[in-house]
Parts: structure tokens; sequence; C-alpha cells
């Protein structure tokens, strides 16, 4: 075992955007893993993608076996042949250290030699070798820059790499390694010289020295703490939002947190808008109240350490009251006309080419939401009201400038137009969940117009052939699809999706550019994976999972009281027997056709009697759980039958009967699980 | 700061950094990038550096002189650097304390913001550079322009004049900037923002949201294209450009107005941007056969040596 040094390599860039840093981070990790047989520790700022690890001295030697010519070339009566000396002297080796050997897959014993590879120093190899490792890394917007056709992710400025205390040389398009590093912009207003880092060790240390936090980590976590400080000075705790952490931590280069103030008039608007116009224009967080309302301040990152004269609070909040007023100005402008007189302008607003525009869409949507409500006797009016009015928003200033408010503004607007509580409860949460984390509607009505306006999506997609397939799902119809079943199953609206489906795809009506049977098929097995997904969500073991849903989903209430019920026999060991006698019985019926009636009299085995008297137990059962704990007493009779009889036995009315009895006993089954697929 | 001040610090800075002071072009267009200075400037293998003012309007924006943030026109101030220096950011930042920014009590940061033009044909990448939160310049290193690869690439600097200004001096409101002063015998007074353009910005704003004559505009549209094809055809690639620039200040005028509808809309940009393509290309093509008749181009760019470095 060699000796070990620390490997240490930086990238010293022009800003590398945020979003990129982590995937280039563990990317070229794994690179310097598939290179070297070790993982580096990654650590990265706006300008800097560092790695570090202890790496041996010398690589490991490495034995190679080499097979050449069969021995009757080799040897001549006792004597090597130029052919086995031209071998020999190949690998470097005398004659006489040729072995004869037969080799898995040869069909003669062949001429073989063993050929040691001394391990290289790995300083050698990393010179060799990270070049085209850094070159290599996929970079998803490459650039090139100055006269160079060099590409990567942003300028490299200048590239340190030690290994212990010595420089690995190397040049990446024209910059050579070294020894030294940049710190902080501020920091070299005073210092013009690079900063020299002896060994890895000290890397850290100097940069911090320098004013640089490189490890994102660290980074986050002081950004955290100082958040939740400031809050709470002013009586306040953090509107969480972790991606906009994220995001703050991988925008600066050391972790400083400042809070400002803006004026409170500005509460009046809603507090969706002063999130949403805190974190898109200003990356800043809001502060809410012991009451849960926004408090007059906001915090946001610096990339430095301290506000010497102030300006750095005063310039955000002079930007964020800009950015607030224009904001004050949208809603003020927006509330000027009713929401509803902008329905006539969504006929200018394409929704999907085939499909039309969101007036059209908002013509199939208002149909739809009445037949669902219709089926949980929700009030019609308001129904049909909401789903008029759910898409008038887009044409709002306030969406225009912050998209991600669709519903919420349309809600907020029809409150103050004094709306009934349901409609505008309904527009406002319609759009929920947009995707696994976020919350379902709470209202019922909203939970109808979600349902409602996401079905028309997913059908109407479905009807003009866009399905999507493999990793391509470019409408995220399967987002879509997956809060439809999310909604019904956590609100328990077991039949809604079956029937809902057919009335859906015959809203598409004429532009539907598919058979409507087509399109249904594709449309239910579509479901069917979603509701597969919603039960490994539910966290139901993969056998309940599978022998639940095989036996169809058209009640999804129904298939939650199943799961729960197989559940509690998961670990059953009678359950695997039955799987088994359930997989024969499946073979056995295979290519026959059974009638449900078959006659007692002529059944003989005391096994088979056993069998029908369980029968009749099982078929007047209808609470799921009790039929489990009744057909779990069947595993015993069922393998003790299969071991007695001869189901397909020459008398043609016993056999009848068998398959008969075998038939019954599956349809009683299938009302919980198909067993065949249990496990 | 004045107005006016700011632009002639910039223009002495960029000048000692060696760069042409150009001046704006004579159309209407959105963007400094239109200007051929940079059009063209960042095309072809020869370094250009050239930094100039344009004012840039965008019908959309307008607000009547309204809105104390927001106008139909607004003033650029651009840098082009071809090739992209080494050390391009240190020399924005020092343009930046030639400005009487100072540094050592300011937050100062590069975020990501790739630029696009789609009726130019040209993107790049870079970034906003953020001063304490407010966006003051646009950075990007040109990729392509024309639809042609950039090579060298340029870095283009754009400095929003105005709002520098407002920000270094903490104004709310754009119209209450210091334009610069006039002297006379009588004595002296501080012309503002607003003296200078609030008016304009009303009758322009009302011109683009009422009373543009949209029928008028499309035919102008046709007619620039026409025109435009005509001269590329020539081969007068300038000429053609022109025509080019017009029709994407025609096409502003449609769309502010909410002329344009949405499936319309990519084919309107794809005309616009198939005649720019058409003059880059036809431009690097007269550029090519220039330097092989010419001897001494790399003599020329030995001297050139020491600029913006």
């Amino acid at each position: 075992m060699s000796e070990t040094r620390t490997f240490l390599l930086e990238l010293h860039c022009e800003e590398v955007p945020a979003r990129f840093l982590k995937p280039l981070s563990e990317e070229f990790a794994a690179a310097i893993v598939a290179a070297f047989g070790v993982e580096p520790e990654g650590a990265y700022s706006p300008r800097k993608l560092s790695w570090s690890c202890p790496m041996p001295e010398m690589q490991a030697d490495q034995t190679d076996t080499q097979i050449g010519p069969p021995q009757r070339m080799c040897v001549e009566d006792g004597k090597p042949t130029i052919q086995g000396l031209k071998f020999a002297e190949k690998w470097g080796v005398p004659f006489s250290e040729v072995r004869f050997e037969q080799s898995a897959g040869k069909k003669e014993p062949c001429a073989v030699v063993t050929v040691t590879k001394q391990g290289r120093p790995t300083k050698e190899l990393l010179a060799e070798a990270l070049p085209g490792l850094i070159a290599g890394l996929h970079v998803p917007k490459a650039m090139r820059w100055g006269s160079s056709d060099f590409e990567f992710v942003r300028p490299i400025r200048s590239i340190l790499c030690l290994f212990g205390e010595e420089v690995v040389d190397f040049t990446v398009d024209g910059v050579k390694s070294g020894n030294t590093t940049w710190g902080h912009r501020l920091f070299h207003r005073q210092h013009s010289e690079p900063i020299v880092v002896k060994q890895p060790e000290d890397y850290e240390a100097a940069l911090a020295k320098a004013g640089i936090v490189v490890s994102f980590v660290e980074r986050k976590a002081s950004l955290a703490k100082q958040l939740d400080q400031l809050a709470s000075e002013v009586k306040g705790r953090v509107v969480a939002d972790e991606h906009l952490l994220d995001t703050l931590a991988e925008i600066v280069e050391v972790p400083k947190i400042i809070r400002g103030d803006f004026p409170a008039d500005f509460l009046e608007l809603p507090a969706e808008v002063l999130i949403t116009s805190l974190k898109e224009h200003q990356k800043a967080f809001c502060i809410e109240g012991p009451d849960g309302k926004l408090l007059p301040h906001f915090l946001t990152a610096a990339n430095r350490a301290d506000d010497p004269k102030g300006f750095v609070k005063s310039g955000n909040e002079w930007v964020l009251k800009a950015r607030l007023y224009d904001a004050r100005f949208f809603f003020a402008e927006d509330r000027k006309h009713k929401l509803e007189t902008r329905l006539d302008a969504l006929k200018q607003l394409t929704f999907q080419r085939e499909l039309g525009s969101y007036f059209d869409k908002t013509e199939r949507v208002m149909a739809l939401t009445v037949r669902i409500a219709d089926l949980g006797g929700l009030d019609l009016s308001h129904a049909q009201e909401a789903a008029r009015l759910a898409k008038c928003d887009l044409r709002t200033l306030m969406v225009g400038e912050f998209p991600e408010l669709q519903g919420v503004m349309g809600g907020e607007y029809l409150k103050h137009e004094g709306a009934p509580e349901p409609v505008w409860k309904a527009v406002k949460e319609h759009y929920q969940p947009a995707g696994a984390d976020d919350a379902l509607p709470e209202t019922d009505l909203g939970a109808i117009l979600s349902i409602a306006d996401k079905l028309d999506t997913v059908a109407g997609c479905f009807s003009v052939g866009l399905i999507p397939s493999g990793s391509k799902d470019p409408l995220a119809l399967r987002r879509a699809g997956q809060g439809i079943v999310r909604i019904l199953w956590e609100r328990g609206w077991g039949k809604h999706l079956e029937a809902s489906l057919g009335i859906a795809v015959d809203g598409i009506g004429t532009r539907a550019a598919k058979p409507k049977d087509e399109t249904l098929n594709a449309l239910t097995s579509f479901f069917q994976d979603r509701i597969a997904y919603q039960l490994e969500q539910a966290g139901y073991a993969g056998s309940v999972r599978r022998a639940a849903l095989a036996c169809g989903w058209s009640d999804l209430r129904d298939l939650k009281a199943r799961c729960e019920a197989l559940s509690g026999f998961a670990e059953d060991l009678r359950f695997a027997s039955l799987a088994a006698s359930a997989k024969r019985i499946g073979n056995i019926l295979k290519d026959e056709s059974p009638s449900d009636a078959f006659d007692q009299s002529a059944l003989q085995d005391p096994s088979e009697k056993t069998l029908a008297a369980h029968l009749a137990k099982l078929e007047a059962t209808s609470d799921h759980k009790t039929l489990l704990a009744e057909l779990a007493e069947l595993a015993a009779p069922l393998a003790a039958f299969f071991d007695a009889v001869m189901v397909k036995a020459d008398d043609p009315k016993l056999r009848a009967a068998r398959l008969s009895l075998l038939h019954r006993l599956r349809q009683a089954f299938l009302r919980v699980a198909d067993f065949s697929l249990w496990q | 700061m004045q107005i006016q001040d700011l632009i002639l610090k910039l223009q002495r800075f960029w000048a000692d950094k060696g760069c042409l002071i150009g001046q704006p072009y004579d159309l209407e267009k959105g963007a400094g990038t239109m200007n051929p200075l940079t059009f063209f400037g960042a095309l072809g293998s020869k370094p250009w550096n050239v930094a100039y003012v344009e004012p840039s309007r965008r019908p959309a924006d307008g607000r009547y002189g309204e809105n104390p943030f927001r106008v139909y026109k607004h003033l650029q101030f651009q840098v082009i650097l071809k090739p992209s220096p080494a050390k391009v950011q240190e020399l924005y930042i020092e343009s930046l304390e030639a400005l009487g920014i100072d540094l050592s009590i300011h937050d100062l940061r590069f975020e990501e913001d790739n630029w696009e033009s789609p009726t130019l044909g040209a993107w790049g990448v870079g970034w906003q550079v953020v001063l304490d939160g407010m966006e003051i310049s646009q950075f990007t290193y040109f990729q392509q322009v024309g639809g042609l690869d950039c090579r060298p690439v340029s870095a283009e600097l754009t400095y929003g004049i105005e709002r520098i200004c407002m920000f270094l001096g903490g104004l709310d409101n754009i119209f209450d900037l210091p334009y610069g002063t006039v002297k006379t015998d009588a004595g002296e007074h501080t012309i503002t923002y607003g003296q200078m353009r609030q008016r304009e910005e009303f009758e322009l704003s009302a011109y683009s949201f009422e009373h543009a004559d949209l029928d008028l505009h499309r035919t102008l549209f046709e007619a620039y294209e026409k025109e435009g094809k005509k001269l590329l055809a020539l081969g007068h690639f300038r000429g053609a450009y022109e025509q080019a620039l017009k029709m994407s200040h025609t096409f502003n005028v449609l769309d502010a107005r909410g002329a344009v509808s949405t499936t319309e809309r990519p084919g309107i940009i794809k005309r616009v941007r198939d005649l720019a393509c058409g003059c880059a290309k036809a431009y690097v093509e007269h550029e090519e056969k220039a330097s092989t008749d010419s001897t001494d181009f790399t003599d020329s760019k030995a001297k050139q040596g020491g600029g913006a470095k």
C-alpha cells in the first residue's frame, strides 16, 4: 500500500449560472470515480467548482495475461519457432517464461505470458486525464469566448490543481494549472496578486481569508440561520421557500442576509402577489407575523459580508418599491373591468393548435364541470359560473407579469367583485395540485373544477394524438393525470373518473383526430398507470398493489378499501399458498369456458366437497376484510384439493363440476384481488 | 449624476480603453444591438471595439409619460469588444468605478441571463449585472449573429443609462432625472429628463396604442420586406439591413396594439430574421473577399494590440 496525498482541483470561472453548479459538481465527481476509483468531495460557489480527496501516490501494479498462438505453432521438435519467439519478444519476456495452457474458449493449448504493468505515479495520470475530463463535462448551455473554439459553461479564468504540495501540470484552453486562485472581488481591491494555496488542506481557509465560503452547504446553513434570526427580530417568521434558499446560496460567494423594509400600504396587495413579486424580481423572502399576515419587511442575500453604508439595504428597498409600484398598478388596472369582460379575449389566446383557444377550452370545461358536479350533487349554477370565469385571468396584466399567479389572481379579482365564495375559491385553487408536493384544492367545487380542467387537457391531447411516451411529456399530461387521481383518491370520490372519461372525450367533439374507442383505450391505460403510482405513493406493498389493481379501478374508493384489507394480510404465509393455487386455477381455466352453475352432487372427493362449502360462505360475504379472512382459511383446503384430485377427470360431468367450482372460487377472489399476481 | 455626465464619462472611459466611439444609427430600433456597428461588427474575424449610445424604442412599454419607471424610449450605452478580452469583467467593473460607483460599499453580482433576439437570428449567454439588487447592465458573449457563429466571440456590455442615473441619485421618477445644465448670459438652469422627453413619451405612446394606422403598418411591413429582398439580391447588405430594421420596428408597433395573433407571430418574426440573416451572410462573404484582396491584415491587428486588454 503506497502513501496517499490529497488531490485538489479548482476551476475558477466567471460566474457560473446557479442552476448548473450542482449538476456540474456531481458529474465531474462521477468522472473522477470512473477514472481513479475514488470519490472526491465537491464544493462550489458562483465562480468556483472544486473537488478534493486523498489518492494513492502510485497507482497499483496491473497484471495482465496475454494469450498468443497455439502451442503447435510456437514449438516444433522441442524448439521455439519464429512465431513463438516473436510472441515472447512482443511482450518483452524471454521465451522460457512462455507457458502453454488451454484457456477458456480455446480449442487447444496456446502460448500464455503474464505481463506486469507497473503502476504509474498518480500525479502523472492526473495531469494526463484532467484536461479531457474537464473538456468532457456535459454543459447544457455551453458557450465559446475570445478567439478559441473551446466550449464550457462560462470562461475558465484560472486553474488550481495540487497533489499534496505539488502542482499537477496541465493546460486547458491556454489556461495553465498552478497553485494560485482568486478570492472575492472585494478582497482583490486591496490585493492585486492571486492567493497562493500551498497544500490542499489550506484551501478552504485560504479562500475564507479572501472572503469566500466555498462550501454550498455551509453557505446555505448560514443563510437559513440569518433568515430566522432577522425575521424574529421583527417578531415574525420567514415564509419558507426551500428553492429560493438554494438559489440564494448558489448566487453568493459569502452568505449574508439583508433585511429591508417596504411601505406598509403595499400590504393591501394579496399576499400571493407580494410573495411572488418579491421572489421573482428580487429573490427576496417575505416575513409573516404571528397572525399569519405579512409584515412590511423582506429578506434577501448580498454577496458581501457587510453593508457598511447601508447602500445594499437602501438599494434593494428602492428596487423593490419600483417593483411593487408596478404590481399595484397592475392590481388597480385589472380591477377597472370585471373579470368576465376578458372572456371574449380568450378567443385570441391559443390553448393548443388542434384544440383551439382558451375560449373553446372554457366552453368544454364548463360542460364537463357541470356533469362532474352533478355526480357529487353540488350547486350546478356555481359550478358553471366558476368554470366560465376560470381562465379569464390569463388576460390580466398581473398574470401577464407573473404567470405563476394564474388562478390565484382570478380568485382574488372575483372576491373583490363580490362573487359567491364557492365560485372565487374554486377559480383560485383550480390549478392545484401543480406538482407532487403541491396542496390539493380545499373546496368541493375547486376540486371538481380542477379535475374537469385537467381532464379536458388530457382527454383533448389524447384525442389529437399527443400522448406521452417514454421520457417525452412536453405538455406535462402525466402530472395533470396524477393530480386528478390524487384529488379523487383523497376525497374518496370513487366512481367519478371512469364516469367522466367518456364525457371528456365526447366534449372534444369534431376536433378529435382519433376514433373515440382508441382514445378511450389509451386513456384507460394511462390512468391505470397513474393509479398504480398513487397506490405506490400511498405506501402499499408491491404484491398488494398488483393484486388489487388487476381487479379494476372503476371504483377508486373500493380499490382503496381492498388495498387496506389486503395490507392486513401482507405477511400472512397462507396467502403465498393461495397465490400458488390461484395461478394454477388460472392455468387450468385458460382454455375452458365453464358455466356458472354446477351440479354439487357430481362432486365426489371430500376435499372438493369442503371447497364447495367454503364457496357458499365466500359468496355470501360482502365485506373485504371478512372475505380475506375466509380466503386465508381456504388456502389449506385448496392445496389439499389439488393434491387429492385430477381436475380434468375423464367423466365429463365430474370434470364440468370441478371446473365450475374453480371458476366460481376465482370469481369470489377477484372481488378483492387477483391472487395470481400476489408476490 | 446628470445623464449627459454619465454618457460623457462612459465614452471617455471606453475611448481610453481602445474603443471607437460610434453614434446612434438614424433609424428606429428596439435595442443597441441592432445598430450595424454591432450587428455587422460582431461578424467576421476582424478585431473590433466600439462604444456608443443608442436610443431604443419599445412601443409596448409606452406609458404616456405617466409611469415613473417605464418608458417608450430609453437610452442604452452599448460596448462591443471583439474578441472578448480575458479581463472583460474587470474592465466592466472599472467602468463602474469610473462612474463614481464605489464598490467597497456596494453589492455587485453577475446573475445568469441569456440574451436572444429572434428577429436578428442572434443569441448569446451572459448575465444581468445586479448592483444592490438592481439590474444595471446586460453582459453577453455573442454566440451567433444573423444565424452565423461568432468567431471570435464578442462581449457586449449594455448599460441602462436612465436606470443607473436614477439609482445613483436615489430618484423615484425617471422624469425628475437631471439631463444637463444650460448656461446662458442670464444664468444657468438644469434641464430635467421630463422637460426633454415627457411630452414625447405621451405622444409616442398615444401613437402606438391609439393612432397608428394598422393597415398602413401591415402594408409598410410588406413593402419593406420587398425592398429589402430587392437590395439583398443586388448584394447591398447594408441597405437591405436598414429595411430589416424598419420591418422590426413596424412589427413592434403592430404587436403593441395586440394586432399580431400568437399563431401569426412566429411567421412574422421569421420574415424579419430571414432578411437579417441574408444580410449577415452577404456581409461575411463580402469581407472574406476583401480580406483576401488586401495583404496586411495581420499587421493592422498587431498595431491594434494594447487596447481593451
